[in-house]
């Protein structure tokens, strides 16, 4: 298999704060969402699917899990000759100290010579923490159609949110003339994604003079965007149309796996010409009990269902015991509900047990309840 | 555990599955939704560490060869493993010649050139758990000269009728094979499973090739028994035989009760199977499901009682499915009311609104039939 023209960088380190104790332990692209995947499976499996052979993943935050994760890149079928799914964690170099990424930039300049060693023509930078499903080779053929110097994805947002985004005002012809990172007052509702397209060898100077720089934060949206539109360089905005969430907080990563319920939901996991790869587990096909109850819901293998489910996501390995209600959640892998207990608007984390009629959240919270620890039950 | 050469035979020529086995050998059968029949003797194998494992294969070899690949999801070793596809020559469907004496012959070089000292060989149409690491222990400590597994039924005046059986003296030494004529309830079926020494084994291909062109390994190995030291060893657990349409469906249906699926799947003993990179199932409002097993990348809406659902299928609004063995990628239409019934893989039900089968003589709809 020939390389691709352009090589893949995912920005994977960061911690996801507002995630609570569901980060405490992984970074947050290895969170787990849609029953059986981990969020970094998204930006993998397009790219797989988009024909792109050579995936970098930077990470940094609690990456022991990750690392182990994205190395397997048979998964994503990432396993060809020239192609390959490469971990990239900060490291000593020669010439340098071991150095954290400082900033999103800071993590592809300190992998200058990794990208190099395939001389890609164009690069593309992605978030590994948000969930969509894209084809960048058409991106690709936007960026190259416009004989741009980058190329941005964005996403039209309601104008009421577009305040929590970094906003691309653009000219008639979809070029950027300014960037806004959260403006109070936006001008448009066009939403950067966190997808970049770069000329490699353009960028690369860039870098190298970004990390000489003592005011730069070495970031993308706040330091290289603004330098090349002040350099009066061709920034393109790609829109992106379809289903496409980051998934910050608890309310909104429930709000995610909730939106898979909807029968004509936009991000459609079951379209068989854009699968979403992820780890093969080994689990039992679903099993449904005598007096179990399901009413809308999407649930994955290894399941052991007695009790009711409606309106409810369950990951693999998930079991509910008789009698046990389950509204409106979400149950990550191995979570466990006892016999008469009842789970309304949470979020029950990986492997979290609930104990005997036990109750744990409430049909009229403002939030959605995180359950993390053991829940005990009636002994 | 590289004591071991894992032969995995196929069913000779006195079975035969209507319906489904035209299409695929099998163990290339689904089975319990998301798996093959043949993936159980092979992680039988994996998990007992067997890591050289020669699967056989008499006709049709597309599907089974298609599920199989290089076998990593099997979690042999890639390096020092191997799953090994040897095909029968002929291929000839009805050839009372193509049986696996001939198979083995046909491949003999990779059997002589293996450099285990024994040999296990499991059928890839039988349903079980074993540890052939502690069958071999038994086998190597007995001084046995061959060692069989089977299974104690009270049920065999109606089941198993496709099988051997070990007819056993007191010490559990074995005096012949017979075929399995439902006369008496109670009886040892064979499991077709086998421990001998390589060394034994090729022996026997030999002398069967000398015999009669028709001898099959059971043949043989039921014709030495008086010259040769031959134990059996009793199987505790869950076992099935996919000897004909019924106990196809049977085997399924059986293991829908949890408790008895459990005397099959255990934690430790993982059962592999080749990904098909599914998303979940999704149950839509109104749906209704008791009693199943259901497969990944489902779409459900109807009404599903005491049946296993495949990968990928759809199960439309009205709908009710009963007592059924679906296979992966059917449709069941809007309205429609299946019972007691195997659908084959791909077909799809909507014209005609009621297929119902006497629960005792299941009925089967072909593979990618519309109807």
């Amino acid at each position: 298999m020939k390389q691709n023209s352009m090589l893949a960088m995912i920005l994977a380190g960061g911690r996801g704060s507002r995630l609570h104790e569901l980060t405490n332990k992984v970074a947050k692209p290895a969170v787990s969402y849609g029953g059986k995947y981990k969020i970094i499976d998204f930006p993998i499996s397009n790219c797989a699917n988009s024909g792109i052979d050579v995936v970098g993943v930077l990470t940094q935050y609690e990456s022991i899990q990750l690392n182990s994760y994205v190395a397997a890149g048979r998964r994503w079928g990432l396993d060809a000759r020239d192609s390959g799914v490469f971990v990239l964690p900060p490291r000593e170099k020669a010439d340098v100290n071991l150095n954290v990424y400082r900033g999103t930039a800071d993590a592809i300049s300190q992998n200058i010579d990794f990208i190099d060693s395939y001389s890609p023509e164009y690069l593309l930078i992605l978030s590994g923490d948000h969930i969509y499903k894209m084809n960048y080779a058409k991106m690709l053929a936007y960026h190259k159609e416009q004989n741009a110097d980058a190329t941005i994805a964005v996403i039209e947002v309601p104008m009421k949110e577009a305040s929590r985004f970094g906003i691309m005002n653009t000219d008639e012809s979809g070029r950027i003339v300014e960037f806004q990172e959260k403006p109070a007052e936006p001008k448009s509702n066009l939403a950067s994604m966190g997808i970049y397209i770069f000329d490699w060898k353009q960028l690369r100077k860039m870098l190298v003079a970004d990390m000489k720089s003592n005011e730069s934060s070495h970031d993308f949206g706040k330091d290289i965007i603004p330098a090349m539109l002040a350099d009066g360089k061709k920034l393109c905005a790609y829109k992106f149309k379809g289903y496409w969430k980051d998934v910050g907080t608890i309310d909104s990563l429930w709000e995610a796996n909730m939106d898979l319920l909807d029968r004509n939901n936009e991000l459609d996991l079951n379209d068989s010409t854009w699968k979403i790869y992820t780890e093969d587990a080994v689990a039992l096909p679903q099993y449904i009990g005598p007096d179990a109850e399901i009413d809308k819901a999407f649930i994955t293998q290894g399941c052991i269902i007695e009790g009711s489910v409606r309106n409810s996501v369950l990951f693999t390995d998930v079991k509910i015991g008789a009698g046990a209600k389950i509204i409106d959640s979400v149950l990550m892998p191995g979570a466990e509900v006892a016999e008469g207990a009842v789970v309304q608007r949470a979020l029950v984390a990986d492997g979290v047990k609930i104990g005997k009629e036990a109750k744990v959240g409430s049909a009229d919270s403002e939030h959605i309840e995180l359950v993390s620890k053991r829940v005990k039950g009636v002994e | 555990m590289n004591k071991a050469l894992g032969i995995v035979n196929f069913s000779g020529n006195h079975i035969w599955v209507e319906g489904l086995q035209p299409y695929r050998p099998i163990g290339a059968f689904s089975f319990l939704g998301r798996y093959r029949v043949i993936d159980f003797p092979i992680s039988n194998m994996s998990n007992s560490g067997i890591d050289q494992i020669q699967v056989y294969i008499r006709r049709k070899p597309r599907s089974l060869a298609e599920h199989l690949g290089t076998g990593r999801h099997y979690n042999i070793n890639s390096k020092r493993g191997r799953l090994h596809i040897l095909f029968a020559e002929t291929g000839v469907e009805h050839d009372i010649y193509n049986n696996d004496i001939a198979a083995f012959r046909e491949n003999l070089e990779c059997i002589r050139s293996a450099t285990c000292p024994y040999v296990v060989i499991a059928p890839s149409y039988m349903i079980y758990a074993q540890d052939f690491n502690e069958l071999l222990q038994t086998h190597i400590d007995s001084g046995a000269d061959i060692t069989l597994l089977y299974h104690s039924t009270d049920d065999a005046k109606e089941h198993f009728l496709n099988c051997n059986t070990v007819n056993l003296n007191k010490q559990k030494g074995v005096l012949s094979l017979e075929m399995n004529r439902g006369t008496a309830k109670n009886r040892q079926i064979f499991m077709d499973t086998y421990v001998m020494s390589r060394e034994l084994f090729l022996d026997l291909i030999h002398k069967a090739h000398k015999t009669s062109s028709m001898y099959t390994l059971a043949d043989i190995v039921s014709a030495s028994c008086e010259e040769l030291d031959v134990r059996g060893v009793s199987h505790r657990g869950y076992f099935a035989s996919i000897t004909d349409f019924k106990s196809y469906y049977d085997a399924n249906i059986s293991l829908i009760d949890f408790k008895t699926a459990l005397s099959l799947f255990e934690d430790e003993w993982p059962i592999y199977t080749r990904t098909n990179d599914s998303c979940p199932t999704q149950y839509f409002e109104g749906s209704n499901v008791k009693n199943s097993i259901v497969s990944d990348g489902c779409l459900i809406e109807g009404t599903i009682e005491n049946s296993i659902i495949g990968r990928g299928c759809t199960i439309k609004k009205g709908a009710v499915v009963k007592n059924c063995v679906i296979l992966p990628d059917v449709t069941i239409d809007t309205d429609v009311h299946v019972e007691n019934v195997v659908a084959d893989k791909h077909a799809k039900i909507t014209h005609v609104k009621e297929v119902v089968a006497d629960p005792d003589d299941p009925g089967y709809i072909r593979r990618d039939d519309v109807i």
